[in-house]
């Protein structure tokens, strides 16, 4: 009979151990639960939670719904309640983090599509880069072969007076290594236009000099549109002694001064025209 | 005597068997259950210490260490019913920890890409702004 007391008794000091251990953990109940109400709430009404983590908000809304019905049955400050409630509250904290995480995972799929796409175009402007440096070399070369210099107007290449008989406006035939280059130049780059001008010395009535100019300038244009370049692209304009390159006091500079410059456009830009006291 | 010793131990035995057997239903219900939900709590946990949460949710780590061990206490003094809410609100905490770490490891991943695409944005708007400029032959 004495064990039966021992173990009767040994049972009622574990079931007082087991409610004391249950009031111990018990929060007060009521603050817990309005908690829980309030976050599982909070994740419900994230259009982004709702997306994300669809099965948390469904646990935590679960878990609510036991902590409510707890508290019908047991009543306000009932450690079953609190305990749902935090649950509960975890479940909705957790179905946010989740939430986060996919936003955060999304934004690194996109910023990485992003980075392949500067990188792939960078790729691409670097090689028209070189291209286009390959191209201009090439330019260059050709320039240089023709002792043109680039300017604001165009790519200019000046014929001397060596290439026509004073007061004549035939081209002699040490023009026609040029004006091939000239030609071969402009029929590979049919978007350029070429204007050609010619101007004389200050000798010579003015007048005479404007008309003499302007033949040299058509001479030279129709060499050129001989050899394939179409005439829309070519316009020739004669300025007589305007424009010197220097002064004409002596016979070489007056030598200088007379010339026909060719003008070739940069791209398919039109060729300002002169400026009045700009050579 | 031993008539009476036996009849005696069988009575004790016999109530002592219908003791254990009442203990037993409330006791052994619940004992399994806590036993589980206490591994279920100590994966959580290491499953949240894997996703680094000891960096990145210590706090939430931390609860569930504590609760962890709260629930293995309860367990030890028999207390099923303790141990299996202390195991469970350890699960909580730990799942709370390893999505609060995952979360902010990928907007840390975040932070760190879009310093990079800037720079790469940049980069490129230098570069464009540089190759704008037509390429000049040599002059005169």
């Amino acid at each position: 009979m004495n064990r039966e007391i021992i173990v009767a008794a040994a049972a009622v000091v574990a079931v007082a151990i087991a409610l004391l251990a249950g009031c111990e953990t018990a929060p007060e109940g009521n603050s817990t639960l309005d908690e829980a109400r309030a976050a599982v709430q909070a994740a419900e009404s994230d259009a982004s939670v709702a997306k994300h983590a669809q099965a948390e908000i469904n646990r935590a809304r679960s878990l609510l719904t036991n902590a409510e019905g707890a508290m019908q049955q047991r009543g306000v400050g009932d450690a079953v309640t609190a305990h749902y409630a935090y649950l509960a509250t975890q479940m909705a904290r957790i179905a946010e983090q989740r939430a986060h995480e996919q936003i955060a995972m999304a934004r690194i799929k996109a910023g990485e599509t992003e980075r392949r796409q500067i990188l792939s175009s960078a790729r691409e402007s670097e090689a028209s880069q070189a291209q286009a440096q390959a191209e201009s070399q090439r330019l260059a070369a050709q320039l240089a072969d023709l002792q043109a210099a680039q300017t604001d107007r165009g790519i200019v290449l000046t014929l001397g007076d060596v290439l026509f008989d004073t007061g004549r406006s035939q081209l002699k035939p040490g023009a026609t290594r040029a004006l091939d280059q000239i030609a071969a130049f402009l029929n590979e780059h049919p978007e350029r236009r070429v204007q050609i001008e010619g101007f004389t010395d200050s000798q010579g009535a003015s007048n005479y000099n404007l008309e003499l100019s302007q033949s040299r300038a058509d001479a030279v244009a129709m060499a050129i549109i001989r050899r394939g370049v179409d005439a829309q692209r070519v316009r020739a304009l004669g300025y007589g002694e305007e424009f010197p390159k220097t002064g004409n006091s002596s016979e070489g500079s007056r030598q200088m001064n007379r010339r026909v410059e060719i003008i070739v456009s940069n791209n398919d830009a039109s060729i300002p025209g002169r400026i009045a006291g700009v050579p | 005597m031993d008539h009476f010793k036996n009849g005696i131990s069988l009575t004790s035995i016999r109530n002592g068997l219908w003791c254990a057997t009442a203990f037993g239903i409330v006791a052994c219900a619940s004992a399994p259950m806590a036993v589980e939900k206490l591994a279920v709590a100590k994966t959580s946990i290491q499953r949240a210490e894997q996703a680094q949460a000891g960096q990145f949710a210590q706090v939430e780590l931390q609860a569930a260490r504590t609760k962890l061990a709260a629930a293995q206490t309860a367990a030890d003094r028999r207390d099923a019913e303790a141990a299996a809410r202390m195991a469970d609100q350890a699960d909580v905490d730990a799942q709370l920890a390893e999505s609060t770490a995952r979360a902010k490891q990928q907007e840390q991943l975040v932070t760190e890409m879009e310093a990079g695409l800037r720079e790469l944005r940049n980069e490129a708007l230098r570069r464009d702004h540089a190759g704008s400029a037509p390429p000049q032959p040599p002059g005169r």
